[in-house]
């Protein structure tokens, strides 16, 4: 049972305050904020307690979501719902900041009255809220259609994204009650992050995926969409893989408001999706990936004892095909301790390469990497006390990067149809991006 | 102190405060345009968002409430629940809008009402909601039927015996079969936190009826209904294995929700009811096969839950590896996990290593202790040596790791790996001696304690095989009192090995460990263990070779597992905060609420039942006030949740002074001597001409046996003053009882009670040592208590508890610490710590210890208290068989300070008037009737706390019969 809900800004101000069961006092919330300002490095900080009262948060940018409790609660309901609140209250205002909250505080009040009744979760789904909800939301700024022409990934803010949300984030999904003619859309985002370990002898260790499609809907509710995947599609370990390039995952979960029914036969999810954001579907598959694996790195490492000098050359290919490309390609190479200096060679101008001696790794950046090219980088590195040992210290390797319009899995949506009556058709956009979760090659 | 900062910003709302700001919100909220009042309404509540005080306007934004706008009147009610606690009179003007408004055609309305009304915490009104909520709990809406299934549970906050006397609780309950899954849902979650405040009432009567109902109900509702079924599934024991066979059946489809809440909660009733079923039926295979997937899915959530989640699986690991065994690949370390995430990791890793992943396991653990990042790579050191201990066949393997480790010659590393290594030796004795050379070549680098400690070990324990042993313990000799005691007292021990095995070329170094160790130290520990090998050395050498020199015991494979009982507890709260902490609940949840303790069902099979305690579910609920209750040991956040500080012992008391005056150099000699001649008179003689060491080690001196041990005799004297003490002073004191059992804490058994004397409390204690090891460092503290009650001098235990050795303490207590009230009312807890662990348990005080010596009410007052206290306050009670005269009462009462005030004879029945004063100042008021030839006698007790009369009772027929 929640005690309180309060949101407070990174700067401690209070934005949203409220008592659910009139056990505690406001204070609570600046000695949340003194908490969570004086945090260790290592502390999980998810969980946190003062006096016998437990606070559970999550960080949204500049916004800390907090619920209080003196219950043995379950940190994992608490922290799913108030992640839900965040996406319900981009769905009714667009976005989620200071300012959206100080202009619909009166909303997000009367959301908070429906979804939590003295402390206990009663719903978080768009689709029944919108029966209660009097108030009519408050944007900073009205929307731009033309800008919509200009799509970035809505639902790509992963940990470590660089595309640029669209406008299509910060787009109420309620707010187009009153204004009439305004374009109907859906955006389905396939979404990957990858995983991968590579041996000091090239072996592949490990390789995972973790994939999700999310789609965020304006059309208007029960409306039924109907989603078709790969038709090899298959899911499970016992499976044996068919000729062709099949799509398997071993585990998937859909959101309850999918239909399976045409799943079984034609790979194809029926959908009516509530309208804001959803996740229509989470899969992962490990260890057996249907495509060849992104990068490929060939170290050389030269060691002269006598002059402290460490030589090492990295020949990476990308072994995507030739139409694709990688964005964003960052390579970390852990040296040895005391290092004092490097001097790099490498193969194209808007690379760059740096030591850094906090993390005691070079850093080469790679702004875009085309498939089935090969880049190169010689490293010297000066090392003072070099020894046997100090190769140890070498490495692992490890990349970040993103993949835009691949998926590692092979997964594709192939058609996207809306069972609308009413002319003129929605717009549908499909998106595919891959990114780098934690991509390590041993030396 | 609440100071709310005011941001610059363009909101129309958030405007700084201006003089007469309140003023013209007045103005605005009595306006006639509807929009208006809207937008002042709004303006209002964003002032008290941001903590400005606008309950002066609580009349004119009452006047809004009569609206028919939903939005203003939604605007209204979220300031009502605000401010109506603080302006109670007026928020009596509301009630009658709340009545009207639960009658009003729209279900949105009468749903807001009924809301609302219960959020107004104000006691005067909560009579007029009564009808309105009735009505509302049988409405047509399903809508308002939910809400007013938690207004019960608000109201029940407010008054209890409101909602009982006006049959809200049987309403309640009927709506668990309500045809609309929410009704169910908030039906259940209303009921199970009213059950929590009333252990044994039996509300939520769960039985295989219900149990259908609610799993019908869960496949229909939200996500978060099926959280609150599910938490309440798991409350219920079914009645055998078929049952709980058919609940797993139907709660398995929740495992694959896309909410890992639901999983969560999913995950607990199966891994509770699966305690019920045989491990050779097949469902239990086809179960454990499908825990798997789900565990593995928490891990790609974000890092924060992935914590949780990891924190839930080390219990569901320990509990049932099985589930986990073929899943080593994901906890393997990501390199952007967070530290907390790697370490979590860590720990699951070891946990499931075994013959079949070891080499796997082995080439991660190898990559990990090579990174940046100091407590991880500590971390994966340590879990090195782990893995050799724990699968024989990778020992070779981990040691050869270990050393390449080492050649990096990463001080943290070459200290971890030190340490772990003389675990290795533990474990393997003459197996990896050899390269023992490697890791004397990095002595100059340890400077950790542990490091230290750990090589001197080494050092001392294969003295004969290197060379020059005695140089390099030498010189740790150097700085001896600037080392930690862990680091002296390994040094000690060394030395002595040492000297043992290589008699002649060590008599100087040996001398002068001692001579440090017993003169120039300050630590009674390193002082006893130097006296110790001091007499052992020179009385008899052969024993002490036997003794110091003695095989070890085998170490165990697994180290920091929770204990049983612990994590069956903590498995019937997967999913919770406690799962987070790996504590029990009552660790850190106040009051009431979760405290009771969960267990598993009792196993259905026969061979296993020693798995789980063997109790039968109804007696699982029970409070457990008889037995004490031990509070299980995990480390320091527990202690830190009760606040308590258990430093380095405190105030050691010198040793007696004859025993410390031993100026001689000839340690051996005279030194002894001189001690022995103090503390046994007589016997000194014998030894006095004990020759120097050298010589003395020729001539195994025949040590008379009741020389052994000359130190405790002297502190036996001082444990007899003690226990002297405990004269009978006319006070009843209890028997002792077994607090806290030995095996409950490493060997410690700690039985006690309680006494008062000269108007002093004690707490009388035997602490006897079942363990193989001598017991040391004693130190006390009690959580808070409901008196205050508190230790009024340090625990004095003022030798080491030898093995199998018993001894009496009295621990004078007062009542000025801090106050939390306790259920029971005379609960204690108590933490004890000796230098192998710290160790919690609760026993019950008699409430006789309160009673202070002028606890004697004036016979005028106490007529007056006795009619001001009014009547509700008195209890009556019964104690049967007691043949004592009135006499014989008064005095009996009288010497546990119960007072007789005035006695009277009111046809033929002895009538006796008493008071008693607690500590705290409360007084109790008690008439006593006596009739005689009837053994019953009628107890009256009044007393404006009322919750100590029941406390007082049971001390009358204590005393009385006693």
């Amino acid at each position: 049972m929640i005690s309180q809900l309060f949101i407070v800004s990174a700067r401690g101000d209070h934005l949203i305050y409220k008592d659910l069961r009139g056990e505690e006092s406001k204070d609570v919330v600046d000695i949340f904020y003194q908490k969570v300002r004086s945090l260790p490095r290592d502390q999980a900080p998810v969980v946190m307690h003062h006096q016998g009262l437990q606070f559970i948060h999550i960080r949204q940018d500049t916004l800390y979501l907090v619920a209080t409790t003196r219950c043995n609660v379950s940190p994992f309901t608490v922290v799913q719902f108030l992640v839900r609140l965040v996406s319900l209250i981009k769905d009714h205002c667009g976005t989620l900041n200071e300012k959206t909250l100080q202009l619909n505080f009166a909303l997000v009040y009367e959301l908070l009255d429906e979804m939590l009744d003295y402390g206990y979760i009663q719903t978080t789904s768009s689709d029944i809220l919108k029966n209660f909800i009097q108030t009519v939301p408050e944007t900073s700024k009205q929307f731009n259609l033309f800008e919509l022409s200009n799509i970035g990934l809505f639902g790509a803010d992963t940990q470590q994204s660089k595309v640029a949300p669209s406008i299509a984030a910060s787009r109420p999904v309620f707010a187009m009650r009153t204004e009439e003619g305004l374009k109907t859309e859906i955006f389905v985002d396939v979404i990957e992050r990858l995983t991968v370990v590579i041996g000091a002898n090239g072996s592949l260790m490990r390789a995972d995926v973790q994939g999700e499609v999310r789609m965020k809907c304006f059309l208007p509710s029960s409306t039924e969409i109907r989603m078709g995947l790969n038709e090899e599609f298959s899911i499970g370990k016992a499976d044996i893989r068919g000729y062709a390039a099949a799509v398997k995952v071993d585990e998937c979960s859909f959101h309850q408001s999918v239909n399976l029914d045409e799943f079984e036969s034609d790979r194809i999810l029926r959908v009516v999706p509530p309208q804001g954001e959803l996740t229509v579907m989470q899969y992962s598959l490990s260890d057996d990936l249907p495509v060849s694996l992104p990068f490929r790195l060939f170290p050389t490492v030269d060691k002269d004892t006598d002059s402290n000098r460490l030589m090492v050359y990295l020949k990476l290919r990308c072994d995507l095909s030739p139409k694709s490309q990688a964005l964003n390609v960052t390579v970390h190479l852990p040296v040895p301790k005391g290092t004092t200096s490097l001097s790099q060679e490498l193969s194209s101008p808007d690379q760059r390469a740096e030591l850094d001696s906090v993390t005691r790794s070079v850093h080469w950046t790679i702004p875009r990497f085309h498939g089935g090219s090969q880049l190169s980088a010689l490293f010297k590195l000066e090392v003072p006390g070099l020894s046997a040992s100090s190769l140890l210290e070498l490495g692992p390797v490890c990349m970040q990067f993103e993949l835009p319009m691949s998926t590692c899995s092979g997964l594709q949506v192939r058609f996207l149809r809306v069972s609308s009556t009413h002319p003129p058709l929605p717009h549908r956009w499909v998106r595919y991006v891959t990114h780098s979760d934690s991509y390590v090659i041993r030396l | 102190e609440a100071c709310p900062r005011i941001t610059m910003t363009d909101s129309k709302y958030f405007t700084t405060t201006k003089k007469g700001e309140i003023f013209e919100l007045k103005a605005e909220l009595n306006s006639d345009k509807k929009e208006k009042k809207k937008e002042a309404v709004k303006k209002v509540i964003a002032s008290m968002t941001v903590g400005k005080d606008v309950s002066a306007l609580f009349p004119d934004v009452v006047n809004c409430m009569q609206t028919d706008n939903l939005e203003l009147k939604k605007l209204v009610y979220l300031y009502l629940m605000n401010y109506a606690k603080s302006q109670p009179d007026m928020a009596i003007m509301a009630v009658n809008t709340f009545v009207k408004d639960c009658e009003d055609p729209n279900p949105l309305i009468r749903a807001l009402a009924v809301r609302t009304m219960g959020c107004i915490r104000v006691d005067k009104i909560t009579e007029y909601l009564c009808e309105p909520l009735r009505k509302c709990l049988k409405d047509e809406d399903p809508y308002v039927r939910k809400t007013a299934a938690v207004c019960v549970a608000k109201l029940h906050d407010i008054n209890a015996q409101l909602v009982e006397d006006q049959g809200f609780l049987d309403t309640l309950k009927d709506l668990i079969s309500d045809s609309n899954p929410m009704v169910v849902a908030n039906a259940v979650a209303a009921l199970s936190e009213i059950a929590e405040s009333h252990p044994n009432s039996n509300l939520l009567d769960l039985n295989p009826q219900t149990i259908n109902k609610l799993l019908t109900a869960l496949n229909e509702c939200t996500e978060w209904g099926q959280i609150f079924i599910l938490d309440c599934l798991a409350n219920y024991s079914p009645k055998d294995d078929r049952e709980a066979q058919s609940i797993c059946e139907r709660v398995t489809p929740r495992l694959s929700h896309a909410n890992s809440a639901v999983v969560l909660s999913a995950v607990k009733v199966l891994m509770k009811f699966m305690e019920m079923l045989s491990k050779d039926l097949d469902y239990y295979g086809t179960l454990l096969k499908k825990l798997a997937p789900p565990l593995v899915t928490l891990l790609s959530a974000e890092p924060e839950l992935q914590y949780v989640a990891l924190r839930n699986i080390n219990l569901i690991v320990q509990k049932r590896p099985e589930i986990l065994k073929h899943e080593m690949k994901v906890f393997f370390v990501k390199y952007n996990d967070p530290i907390y995430v790697k370490l979590e990791k860590l720990d699951i890793m070891i946990r499931l290593a075994s013959q079949a992943n070891i080499a796997q396991v082995l080439a991660e653990l190898k990559e990990y202790a090579t990174e940046v990042d100091v407590d991880f790579v500590r971390k994966a050191v340590r879990a090195i040596g782990r893995c050799a201990i724990k699968v024989e066949q990778s020992a070779e393997r981990c040691v050869s790791t270990l050393l390449d480790l080492i050649q990096t010659k990463v001080n943290y590393v070459v200290q971890e790996a030190i340490v772990v290594i003389k675990d290795i030796f533990r474990k393997y004795p003459n197996k990896y001696e050899s390269v023992i050379a490697t890791l004397c070549e990095n002595l100059d680098s340890l400077d950790e304690p542990e490091a230290r400690a750990a090589m001197i070990w080494i050092v001392g324990e294969y003295a004969e095989r290197i060379d020059n042993a005695d140089e390099l313990l030498e010189s740790f000799l150097e700085g001896f009192h600037d080392e930690s005691t862990q680091v002296q007292l390994q040094l000690l021990t060394a030395i002595v090995k040492l000297f043992l095995k290589k008699p002649t070329e060590t008599q100087e170094l040996v001398q002068q460990v001692l001579s440090l160790a017993t003169q120039d130290s300050d630590n009674p520990d390193l002082r006893d263990r130097g006296y110790i090998y001091w007499r052992l050395l020179s009385t008899d050498p052969v024993a002490a070779k036997e003794v110091v020199l003695a095989e070890k015991p085998l170490i165990s494979e697994e180290t920091d597992l929770i204990e049983p009982t612990l994590l069956d507890e903590l498995i019937c709260h997967i999913g919770t905060l406690a799962s987070v902490y790996h504590k029990p609940p009552s660790a850190f949840v106040e009051g009431s609420r979760g405290v009771q303790h969960k267990r598993l069902p009792p196993r259905s099979g026969s061979n296993e039942s020693t798995e789980s305690p063997d109790v039968t579910p109804s007696a699982a609920a029970q409070p457990t006030e008889q037995q004490p209750a031990v509070i299980p040991s995990q480390g320091d956040l527990l202690g830190d949740l009760l606040n308590l500080d258990l430093g380095p012992p405190v105030n050691v008391p010198p040793i007696p002074s004859s025993t410390v005056q031993m100026g001689a150099m000839d340690l051996l000699g005279g030194g002894l001597d001189s001690l022995m001649g103090d503390e046994t008179e007589g016997l000194g003689g014998d030894l006095s001409g004990s020759p120097a060491i050298g010589a003395g080690y020729g001539t195994p001196a025949v040590m008379p046996t009741s020389l052994t041990a000359p130190l405790g005799g002297g502190l036996s004297d001082l444990f007899d003053l003690a226990g002297g003490m405990n004269m009978p002073s006319g006070s009843y004191v209890e028997p002792k009882t077994v607090w806290l059992p030995a095996a409950k804490a490493k060997g410690l058994e700690i039985s006690g009670t309680f006494s008062r004397r000269m108007g002093h409390i004690y707490m009388d204690l035997s602490l006897m040592n079942k363990a193989m090891q001598v017991m040391t460092d004693f130190a006390i503290q009690f959580n808070r208590n409901s008196f205050g009650m508190a230790p009024a001098a340090p625990l004095q235990v003022n030798a080491p508890l030898a093995p199998n050795q018993t001894i009496e303490v009295s621990l004078p207590l007062n009542t000025v610490g801090p106050v939390m009230k306790m259920d029971p009312l005379t609960n204690l807890q108590v933490a004890v710590k000796n230098n192998i662990d710290v160790f919690y348990f609760s026993c019950l005080y008699p409430i006789n210890m309160l009673f202070v010596e002028d606890g004697k009410m004036d016979r005028q007052i106490f007529l007056a208290t006795w009619k001001d206290i009014p009547n509700e306050n008195e209890v009556q009670f019964q104690i049967k068989d007691c043949h004592l005269n009135a006499d014989a009462v008064t005095n009996k009462l009288q010497s546990n300070n119960i007072f007789t005030v005035a006695k009277r004879n009111v046809e033929g029945q002895d009538m006796l008037y008493q008071s008693l004063k607690l500590t705290n100042g409360i007084w109790v008021l008690a008439e006593l009737r006596i009739q005689p030839g009837n053994p019953n006698y009628t107890l009256s007790l009044k007393c404006r706390v009322s919750e100590v009369s029941q406390h007082v009772f049971q001390a009358y027929e204590v005393i009385l019969k006693n």
